[in-house]
């Protein structure tokens, strides 16, 4: 071999060698790089894992202290996952049982099971569902579900979750509300004709005492002396009042009686109605306002409480110049009217007991006393109150609501 | 430019020339690196035109010659290394007219200091695709030796026509026709 190839090679060696240390040294950077790397990459995947776990935890801890029940279904209908409370609820455990959705429904209810099942799948939910179900352990419930579709990241339905709470409480007390509410009905009706069995049957003996009265009367004319006339005349009127008492008492029975219907009418109408009913006196004014509104309400009911407190308005009215006001306020939830008088007034000690029955104050011999109880029975019917104020000698006012949404 | 584009270079100018030639064109050059190379290593292109420079003035093959000869052998080394690339590829014209969109995209996620040209595909038809190649570096041969590979990988022929839009060769069209 030549000098001068001995020195080519030498040379070739050695950029051979320097290359390789070159090599050496950068794959030695990029390991120490890579090592870099890969430390960081552990580190965030430490804290990935930690916050997955976190999220997880956070999770179990919601569905787990869910207080209504949730079940979690594949799109089968069978149950792959539910919480403490669906356990409960539908008396099974996961570990122990595979149940599906229809196994659970009533055996009555399964149709209506199928077509909400379907509507599920179809409308990704359904809302308000109630159905009666057969426990695992036998026992019906009735129960509301809220449910709909769960689906992956591509949208494709996956599982179907739903929120169960159980009504049968609920539905049981609301059955026997209904049956009550019947029931009241049905008993008011019987005690309203048992009044007018009663008063029919009160009223009789009464006119018999009355014709026997007249009778002894013609027959007796000349043989009475003065005094006797004036008590057979006391016997009479007290008769009278009797009868009235009697009438009263029917009226107050059938005052809520519920053979008319609720209608939308004018008040002002059924004032003027109630005025016109009135003997109203040259002496006396009755102004009504105007703009007063449209309620819902028993029509007739209503005239009847107008004319119950415009007449006795009138009534007691021991002015000249009679002045009666009827005027309306609007409240939040109700309609507010007044019937207000400048007549004698009422003594503070008598506000609560005018509106009890065969409570008049006056001692005049034409009120039986029953009005205003049947005010009442009627304002409180229509979901109101009724009060009033006055300063004696002064004038009174009767304020009366009524609710507006009936 | 990437270190295996030289050591792949010198093993060529060895296999063909000679150890006595590589050696005297590395003597000739000034290389920073002392033409000491490793392909993991990223060196000048100034040594590479050098290197191409000084072979063409001792074996009298001219620099363009040398460039698309070691760019058909390039393709052998691109095979052999990054198959996967090439496999995705069903014929020379889809491979070709993605090198800007996607195999140079790869290329700069493993090498972000790869210096790469730009390819723009003027037109693309079943048998034509017309691009225009620009690089400071003007190693167009070297793209059209690349280009002849891969038809011969796909086992098809083509006609390719360079046409120099700067005189420099740092913007070309390339016109290649499927035959
Ligand atoms: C698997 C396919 C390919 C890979 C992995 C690849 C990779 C590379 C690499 C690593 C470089 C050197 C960059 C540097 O030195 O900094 C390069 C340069 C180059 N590549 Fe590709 N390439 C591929 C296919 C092609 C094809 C098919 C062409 C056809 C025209 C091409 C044209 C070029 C050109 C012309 C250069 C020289 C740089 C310049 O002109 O500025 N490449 N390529």
């Amino acid at each position: 071999m030549s000098d001068q190839e001995i020195a080519v090679l030498k040379r070739a060696l050695q950029r051979e060698r320097l290359a390789r240390k070159k090599a050496e040294s950068i794959l030695e950077q990029k390991a120490s790089e890579l090592y870099d790397t890969s430390q960081e990459l552990k580190k965030s995947n430490l804290a990935l894992q930690s916050l997955l776990r976190e999220k997880s935890s956070e999770l179990k801890g919601v569905f787990e202290n869910l207080v209504d029940a949730y079940v979690v279904m594949d799109l089968f209908g069978n149950v792959v996952k539910m919480n403490e409370a669906a356990e409960d609820l539908l008396g099974f455990r996961m570990e122990e049982e595979e149940v599906n959705l229809m196994s659970m429904a009533h055996p009555s209810e399964v149709d209506r099971v199928i077509q909400a099942f379907d509507k599920l799948m179809k409308e990704d939910s359904v809302a308000n569902f109630e159905v009666r179900i057969k426990t695992l352990r036998g026992e019906s419930k009735t129960v509301h579900i809220n449910a709909s579709l769960i689906r992956d990241e591509q949208h494709k339905p996956i599982a179907a979750q739903g929120i169960v709470r159980d009504i049968t409480e609920l539905m049981q007390l609301q059955k026997q509300k209904e049956e009550l509410l019947e029931s009241l009905g049905r008993s008011n009706e019987e005690l309203s004709d048992y009044a007018h069995v009663v008063s029919h049957d009160l009223k009789s003996p009464l006119r018999s005492i009355d014709a026997l009265v007249t009778w002894i009367l013609d027959d007796n004319k000349e043989t009475l002396d003065e005094t006797t006339l004036a008590n057979f005349d006391l016997i009479k009127q007290t008769l009278e009042k009797m009868e009235q008492l009697i009438s009263g008492i029917l009226e107050y029975a059938s005052a809520t009686s519920m053979d008319q219907k609720m209608l939308a009418v004018n008040v002002s109408d059924l004032i003027h109605g109630s005025i016109q009913m009135l003997h109203v006196p040259p002496g006396i004014q009755i102004e009504v306002d105007s703009g007063l509104p449209q309620v819902m309400c028993h029509p007739t009911k209503i005239q009847q409480v107008f004319q119950n407190l415009i007449g006795n308005a009138i009534k007691y009215m021991d002015s000249d110049a009679g002045q009666i006001h009827v005027g309306y306020q609007e409240r939040d939830s109700h309609h507010e009217f007044f019937v207000k008088d400048n007549g004698p007034g009422i003594g503070q000690e008598h506000h609560q007991t005018v509106f009890k029955v065969f409570q008049s104050v006056s001692p005049k011999s034409s009120s039986s006393g029953v009005g205003l109880s049947i005010v009442k029975k009627v304002i409180e019917f229509h979901g109101g109150k009724v009060w009033l104020e006055s300063v004696p000698d002064k004038g009174a006012t009767f304020f009366f609501t009524l609710k507006k949404d009936l | 430019m990437k270190g295996i584009v030289f050591t792949e270079f010198l093993d060529l100018v060895e296999e063909k020339f000679g150890l006595m030639t590589l050696d005297e064109i590395i003597e000739k050059s000034d290389l920073p690196s002392g033409g000491s190379y490793t392909a993991v290593g990223t060196y000048e292109f100034q040594e590479m035109l050098q290197l191409v420079t000084n072979l063409s003035a001792v074996t009298g093959v001219s620099v363009d010659d040398l460039l698309m000869t070691y760019g058909e052998h390039f393709f052998k080394v691109l095979e052999k290394s990054y198959p996967h690339f090439l496999e995705q590829y069903q014929d020379p014209l889809g491979l070709l007219s993605s090198i800007e969109s996607h195999i140079h995209v790869e290329v700069r996620k493993i090498y972000p200091d790869a210096e790469l040209p730009k390819f723009e595909v003027l037109d693309l038809t079943e048998s034509t695709l017309v691009m225009m190649y620009r690089s400071s570096r003007a190693l167009y041969k070297f793209g059209l030796g690349l280009m002849h590979s891969t038809f011969a990988y796909f086992g098809e022929k083509a006609e390719i026509e360079a046409e120099k839009i700067e005189e420099d060769g740092s913007v070309v069209k390339f016109s290649i026709h499927k035959i």
